[in-house]
């Protein structure tokens, strides 16, 4: 009778815990399928959009997509340091929209000089956000001086979605996009203790997103580039 | 234990907890802004800091206070750097030194805030309203230029009201660098007077 009902148990939070899994696509643009070159020498800076009335794009989701990126020799530069080394021309009221705008900033010779001296290659931009959406279910909790304890069910859906674009900053062109939309429900049980079931939807998405974005780039040592370079 | 010893300390537990829930916050802001990075016109500017812009302390409701005096002074200190070759900063407009000077005042109009419980959004919100007056070296009024600046934290969650306002109100400040570097000589009147002093800079 015990095992049966340890082995029902088990059997239940199994279940329960494959349903907490993201489901997540991922859209990729690119105008050629040749990996972006970059120098060792060089660096890619991961910016994230914050000029929206109703949401900003995250600084956590931005540091987290820059850590799966650093993985692949890449030089990622932080952008709370690339932002204060350019200020003000990337605050959110600044920040250019469109490659046009980047165009004309950068025939200012002192913001150029910034970015060169940053050895700076490729700039991200990274627009979206993740929320909270479908609640069902409730759950009460009491306290007494007998004892207390939570009892219900609830459950909620959430929804990442982020479009990340690939600016080249050596010839001020697009290089590229990528679209990553990943949703997955949370429930949360309430016996006696509340028993949480999350779904790392955010987390799930930064991960696609920062693997996919690594695939983007094919970073070069500077004896191969020079050889490159003499042979063309 | 007698029933009135359990109600006496369920009482005052109760009152710690709500006394953790108040909603005032007093609010210093400390930051430091970076360098801005701007090509300066070969243009004279004063820029009048008056004791009370250098200590102004806001209250944009009744529970809430923010130093927002010693931030707003490094920040435009540092953001008219970028605007005037030739800069001087004083405190009061019989101090001025510099000859055929642009001389601007700036004074705080009004501090707005908003918190999750006034709109039922994640984000706290900060809007300083700036006004700069701005006069030649004859202290004949040039304009009166409103400035203003807004400030959002991307989301309150495990954020105190007093971090929350404090990371809007310095977001806000860094809006009113990048729009006064922006826009400052797109001003009508102040593009007209340089070009004026262009003229007679080339005539004499």
């Amino acid at each position: 009778m015990n095992y049966s009902a340890i082995l029902s148990g088990t059997l239940l939070i199994a279940l329960m815990l494959s349903g907490c899994g993201a489901t997540t696509t991922i859209d990729e643009y690119r105008p050629t399928t040749k990996a972006m070159q970059i120098n060792s020498e060089e660096s890619v800076v991961i910016l994230g959009r914050r000029d929206a009335g109703h949401y900003d794009t995250d600084r956590e989701f931005i540091d987290c997509v820059a850590k799966k990126m650093e993985g692949a020799d890449i030089q990622v530069l932080p952008e709370r340091q690339f932002i204060d080394s350019i200020y003000p021309w990337f605050e959110p009221r600044t920040a250019p929209k469109g490659l046009k705008r980047l165009t004309r900033l950068m025939k200012n010779p002192a913001i150029k000089k910034q970015v060169r001296n940053q050895k700076l290659r490729y700039l991200v931009w990274i627009d979206g956000s993740t929320n909270t959406h479908d609640r069902g279910g409730s759950i009460s909790c009491a306290i007494g001086p007998g004892g207390g304890g939570c009892f219900g069910f609830a459950q909620w859906e959430k929804s990442s979605i982020y479009e990340a674009i690939v600016w080249d900053l050596s010839d001020l062109t697009e290089k590229g996009r990528l679209r990553v939309d990943s949703t997955g429900t949370s429930y949360l049980l309430g016996v006696v203790a509340p028993i949480p079931l999350l779904t790392p939807v955010k987390n799930d998405a930064c991960t696609s997103l920062g693997k996919q974005l690594k695939q983007f780039f094919s970073v070069a040592t500077n004896s191969a580039q020079n050889n490159s370079d003499s042979s063309d | 234990m007698p029933t009135a010893k359990i109600t006496f300390f369920t009482a005052l537990l109760a009152l710690v907890l709500i006394s953790g829930c108040s909603s005032s916050a007093q609010v210093q802001v400390q930051s430091q802004f970076p360098q801005v990075i701007s090509q300066p016109k070969p243009i004279n500017g004063v820029i009048v800091f008056s004791e009370e812009f250098q200590n102004y302390i806001a209250t944009p409701s009744k529970n809430t206070t923010i130093d927002l005096g010693v931030a707003q002074t490094n920040l435009l200190r540092n953001a008219f750097s970028g605007l005037f070759a030739n800069i001087e900063f004083v405190s009061s407009s019989d101090q001025v030194s510099l000859e055929n000077a642009l001389i601007i005042t700036p004074s705080v109009t009004e501090v707005q805030i908003s918190t999750p419980s006034d709109t039922y959004l994640n984000v706290y919100e900060v809007w300083i309203k700036y006004s700069l007056d701005i006069a030649d070296a004859d202290g004949q009024q040039i304009d009166s230029w409103f400035m203003p600046a807004y400030g959002k934290t991307p989301n309150s969650f495990m954020l105190s009201k007093s971090n929350a306002i404090e990371e809007a109100a310095i977001i806000a400040l860094r809006d009113a660098g990048a729009k006064l570097l922006l826009d400052f000589y797109r001003i009508p009147s102040v593009y007209n007077w340089v070009i004026e002093k262009e003229k007679q800079e080339a005539q004499k």
